[in-house]
């Protein structure tokens, strides 16, 4: 079981002795129960850090909005940045290593288990409260607290997590400068891509009818791109709006820019869209979950990368974020890899 | 039916240049003759076929996107086609996943001395696709 | 930016497209592309006039890219190209649309077939848009060979570049050169002695001022490309210092460890300390590191405390050395097709059935019986001998599909050779055909026939084991559609000759291909026969098919002049297609750098940076890049999405 006031020492420490230059943690949010995203940087706040259910973000997240603003203010990183990462979200760190997004001694991670359980998923909470607004979520064993109104109310944890976390099997983060709790890698309470399997017994027109409804819902608020670690590009190849136009940008470079899509959102693009981004996080994606809970119109985005991951596992033997230093998906190959489709 | 077989499926023919865009020239050389449905773009290597390749094809309007390339091994930058069939892989996968006819999308390994190969390739693709009927599901709307 | 000025040339081909593609219709619609300029139809473009007509189009429209429609890149691409240069505008603004091979060949149906060749036309019009104009690139040259493989095929090839003028490197595995052509007795069809002919040549090459002799050696990593590879090349310790070495033989008479003697095929034995073959060069001993007892006085030390000339050397280390080569040749031969795979002709363990090697070194004169046929289990001379031909060729069920291709000329001699020494002994060669093909090597076969009365049995042998001191041999003769049964002495197997061991690594080693059997593959079957697949790197010998000595040395002196044809060059022109990074766009992931098959790009600073001398312009950096970053020059991402497009339409 982790202790909060572990978690808090730490940062604090860190702080006062200059051995971060920020602590980036969770804090209890403006809204009912959740906690949001905080980056501390003097050790009076270290108080303010929770760690609870509803610690979903994935704050590798930040890691990236970090670089980009020290790159934009042209600064150099000097000492480095502390994460709190759950298994997944250290995962996403090890795959930003791998690209060479930022060096290894820039960043400290903090890591924390997820234990028997893993985070809340609100929807399915929802179903459980008959209307009543959580105002806080504590971890207790397998069971998660949450307080409303009308009292305390006891659940198990299996029954309001979500499915991601159901499914995980490594939630103890492996690369770690510093871990708190239980490594129970390993751990199964559901199989793992058990909703997807769920999706994928479905025939090919029942699954199209649902992705066209899917599809249609799409918006295409790049909400989910907005809280992907890894969507750290500048320019969205698939997102024409997202090519920066200064005075310093050259016809060649504007005429080399392509609109593979238009920007209506048509379910076509839609698609093109949301299966661009499925390809290129092939190999890349971590199950952090976080485009799902982010989409406004609920489009279970999760299923699309899950199935590249649920493939590169099978097929290729690969896991992303396992280790530092390891081959790329999609840039390397197996002399055995799948080949009975091809004529 | 009827209306079927009137329909003529568009297909773009990704064909590296030095196997089956040769093995294309063999078919022609040999005068083997199959359905006229299929545009060649001969790209230098299936390595370098871009899976965005496959969906902005199906975007623009393509019935069916067919790759071919050297056999294993054959591969003129010797790696090029282990790439391309474990992104292609990939690629075929997802677009099944979302319930895209499986027999829109095929690849084939095509060397330059199997003419009559590239010739059954595109003769079988087009047949199957006329089957399927025009492909609307990734297709643009102002393409229908 | 000025609006660009395309001209499409639409050739009829005579009928051979007019036929089946309204040319009109196709010049029309390309007429209506808003970067044409011109257009014109013409009977034969790559006619004089044709191509003259070009020339002057250009001149005339101030046109700044051509199309050309017509037949196959592979047959005019370099003709138009050059036709552009000449008019003035850079060759690599021209394109060719093929609209015969790929259209007004294969659809008889007018309609379909011009409606696909405009497709194709337009969508190279809308390539050539974006085509840039560029230089091919000038990369210097290394003015040294390396040659891999010391035997017959690698010491020609070694010694036609030498004698060129140009310095070579000779890289043999074992510790002296000679390979396979070193263990024959005699050769077909002149039956003169292998070695005499051999043994001149091996000590040309170890006396040549121009070529560096590293045996007991093996390529380890190769990079660069053709006219600048880096290679390099891992030699292992001898032990023995080969300058100081007097090969007085001191050290094997005391040497307690016998091991078998590969150089004999294991039909003798030699000890930890040995010299392969008594005329070996380099003339030294050589120290079993494997089979020695620990290269330390204190285990053993024997050899050292004998040895007068003080050659021994416990501490002798291995090494590598990096050679800068322009050329290579791969000579890396054959071995023959393990008997243990065919239990139905023993499967390599019946005793008194030997494979065709091992028969070579028992009638040689300086084999362990001094050229007197005895057998291996009691030494008796064999009365009755059954040669076996295509064990293992020719099977495509069960062994290797091909033909080795000698076996039929070696089992011959070997017929002949064998009533040389044994007047009263008895032959019979199963076959399935007789394949002498070559100068005087049909008479050579029926000398043997009937000169030596050789029994020649048409057919396959089903079965064979011991019995009472022989070898019972089952085999059907189809001539008579008898089942044929022979008591033999002793048996020989023409077993199928495979590249040898180790070609898999060294294709690899060096990114060439191998074809379907596992030999090294030319560029070419027909036309490019010494060439493999990548540019600067030639095949000689048995590695590339099975082939005689003639055919060896004919196509080692041929990948020798290709190799002094190319190191002649002071430069050498490389396409300048490769690939191009646009920095603003690369983040430095890395992915680019994993996917390229030749290590061409780097990062450096957190970008990518293409080595533009090692660059193939392949494009697999370009599909695996997830920011477009990184594109092939006149094949990028942007023209496929508008080549996507125009098919389409």
């Amino acid at each position: 079981m982790i202790k909060l006031q572990d978690i808090r020492d730490t940062a604090r420490d860190m702080l006062a002795k200059g051995e971060a230059r920020a602590v980036i943690g969770y804090r209890r949010g403006s809204r009912g129960m959740l906690a949001e995203p905080a980056f501390l940087t003097r050790p009076e706040e270290a108080d303010e850090l929770v760690w609870d259910p509803t610690c979903f973000h994935n704050l590798s997240l930040y890691l990236v909005h970090d670089r980009k603003h020290l790159a934009h203010a042209r600064k150099t990183a000097g000492a480095p940045v502390a994460v709190i990462a759950k298994g997944c979200d250290a995962r996403s760190i090890v795959v930003l290593l791998q690209e060479h997004y930022f060096q290894r001694e820039d960043v400290y991670i903090i890591g924390v288990s997820c234990e028997g359980t893993g985070v809340v998923d609100e929807r399915k909470l929802a179903g459980h409260l008959n209307g009543a607004q959580a105002i806080s979520a504590a971890f207790d064993g397998d069971d998660f607290v949450f307080t409303t109104a009308e009292g305390e109310k006891r659940l198990p944890a299996r029954e309001v997590m979500a499915d991601r976390c159901l499914e995980c099997c490594s939630p103890f983060p492996k690369e770690h400068n510093l871990a708190f709790g239980e490594d129970k890698t390993g751990r199964q309470l559901e199989a793992p891509f058990a909703a997807l399997d769920r999706f994928e017994a479905q025939g090919a027109g029942e699954r199209w009818d649902n992705w066209a409804r899917h599809f249609d819902r799409c918006i295409r608020c790049f909400a989910c791109r907005s809280v992907c670690p890894m969507c750290y590009c500048d320019e969205c190849v698939v997102d024409s709006i997202t090519f920066p136009v200064t005075t310093a940008t050259t016809a060649e470079e504007k005429a080399s820019r392509i609109r593979w899509i238009e920007r209506s959102a048509a379910r076509s693009e839609n698609i093109t869209y949301l299966m661009t981004r499925a390809m290129h996080l092939a190999g890349r994606c971590t199950d952090c979950g976080e485009c799902d809970r982010a989409c406004p119109v609920n489009v279970p985005i999760r299923l699309l990368n899950n199935k590249m991951e649920k493939e590169a596992r099978e097929q290729f033997g690969f896991e992303p974020g396992a280790s530092i230093g390891g081959p790329s998906l999609v840039a390397s190959f197996l002399d055995n890899d799948p080949g009975n489709f091809i004529r | 039916m009827s209306e079927q077989q009137d329909y003529e499926p568009r297909v773009v023919a990704f064909l590296c240049k030095w196997c089956s865009s040769a093995g294309s020239d063999l078919a022609g050389v040999s005068r083997i003759q199959y359905p006229a449905n299929a545009t060649p773009i001969t790209v230098p290597c299936t390595g370098a076929i871009s899976p965005m390749y496959i969906l902005s094809a199906f975007n623009k309007g393509a019935d069916g996107v067919l790759v071919s390339g050297c056999h294993i091994g054959d591969c003129h930058y010797l790696e090029g086609n282990y790439l391309a069939r474990r992104k292609m892989y990939l690629i075929m996968k997802l677009l099944e996943f979302i319930g895209v006819e499986q027999n829109r999308f095929r690849m084939s390994w095509v060397s330059a001395a199997e003419g009559a190969k590239f010739a059954q390739v595109i003769t079988d693709f087009v047949g199957d696709l006329q089957q399927l009927g025009p492909q609307d599901k990734l297709k643009r709307a102002e393409n229908k | 930016m000025s609006k660009k000025r395309t001209g499409v040339f639409v050739c009829h081909c005579g009928t051979n497209i007019a036929a089946t593609v309204d040319v009109a219709k196709v010049a029309r619609e390309m007429a209506a592309e808003n970067t044409v300029a011109f257009t014109q139809e013409y009977v034969y473009m790559c006619s004089e006039p044709g191509q003259e007509s070009v020339v002057q189009a250009i001149k005339d429209n101030k046109l700044d890219s051509i199309v050309v429609t017509c037949c196959s890149p592979n047959l005019h691409e370099k003709t138009f190209r050059d036709n552009a240069q000449r008019a003035g505008i850079n060759n690599f603004t021209c394109e060719i649309a093929n609209i015969r091979e790929q259209c007004s060949w294969v659809h008889a149906d007018k309609a379909k077939g011009t409606e696909k060749a405009i497709k194709i036309s337009r969508s190279v019009v809308r390539r050539v848009n974006r085509n840039q104009p560029m230089d091919a690139i000038a990369v210097s040259v290394t003015r040294r060979a390396m040659v891999i493989g010391g035997g017959i095929a690698g010491i020609q090839a070694a010694l036609d570049i030498a004698n060129a003028g140009i310095e070579v490197i000779l890289v043999e595995k074992q510790a002296t050169i000679g390979g396979r052509m070193l263990q024959l007795s005699e050769t077909f069809p002149t039956l003169d002695c292998s070695q005499c002919v051999l043994s001149p040549k091996m000590v040309e090459v170890k006396r040549h001022p121009k070529v560096k002799l590293m045996t007991y050696s093996e390529v380890q990593e190769v990079s660069g490309s053709v006219g600048n590879f880096r290679v390099k090349v891992h030699k292992r310790s001898t032990f023995v210092d080969p300058d100081k070495c007097k090969i007085c033989d001191h050290c094997t008479e005391v040497c307690p460890v016998v091991v078998p003697n590969e150089y004999e095929l294991g039909l003798t034995a030699r000890r930890a300390i040995y010299i392969p073959y008594a005329q070996a060069i380099p003339a030294s001993f050589t120290l079993d590191e494997d089979a020695c007892l620990g290269l330390n006085p204190i285990r053993c030390g024997k050899c050292k405390d004998v040895c007068e000339a003080g050659a021994i050397d416990y501490d002798m280390r291995p090494q590598t050395v990096t050679e800068d080569v322009g050329a290579i040749v791969v000579a890396t031969g054959f071995d023959l097709y393990g008997p243990e795979n065919m239990p139905e002709l023993g499967g390599g363990r019946v005793e008194d059935v030997l494979d065709g090697l091992q028969f070579e070194r028992l009638i040689s004169a300086s084999g362990a019986t001094k050229g007197h046929i005895l057998r291996p289990s009691d030494h008796k001379e064999p009365k009755e001998v059954v040669f076996i031909q295509c064990a293992g060729s020719r099977d495509p069920a069960k062994h290797c599909a091909y033909c080795s291709k000698i076996c039929c000329m070696y089992t011959a001699k070997h017929a002949r050779l064998y009533k040389k020494h044994v007047p009263d002994g008895r032959a019979y060669v199963f076959y399935i055909d007789i394949r002498s093909g070559g100068k005087g090597y049909e008479e050579f076969v029926q000398r043997t026939m009937e000169d030596d009365d050789t029994l020649y049995l048409r057919g396959r042998v089903s079965k064979l084991y011991r019995k009472d001191g022989k070898v019972r041999v089952h085999g059907t003769d189809t001539l008579t559609g008898q089942n044929v049964e022979i008591d033999a002495d002793m048996v020989v197997l023409a077993l199928a000759m495979t590249p040898s061991k180790g070609t898999a690594e060294i294709a690899k080693t060096l990114k060439i291909g191998r074809d379907k059997d596992g030999f090294l593959a030319e560029a070419h079957p027909k036309l490019r026969p010494v060439e493999s697949v990548t540019g600067g790197i030639y095949l000689a010998g048995a590695a590339q098919a099975p082939k005689d000595i003639p055919e060896t040395v004919a196509q080692a002196g041929a990948a020798a002049s290709k190799v002094i044809a190319l190191l002649s060059q002071a430069t050498l022109s490389r396409s300048p297609l490769i690939a191009k990074v646009r920095p603003s766009h690369c983040t430095g992931c890395g992915m680019c750098v994993e996917a390229c098959p030749f290590f061409a790009i780097r990062l450096e600073n957190g970008k990518a940076i293409v080595n533009e001398a090692l660059c193939e312009g392949c494009g697999s950096c370009s599909a695996t890049c997830l920011r477009a970053a990184i594109d092939v020059k006149n094949v990028t991402q942007m023209q496929i999405h508008e080549m996507i497009e125009a098919c389409l339409a």
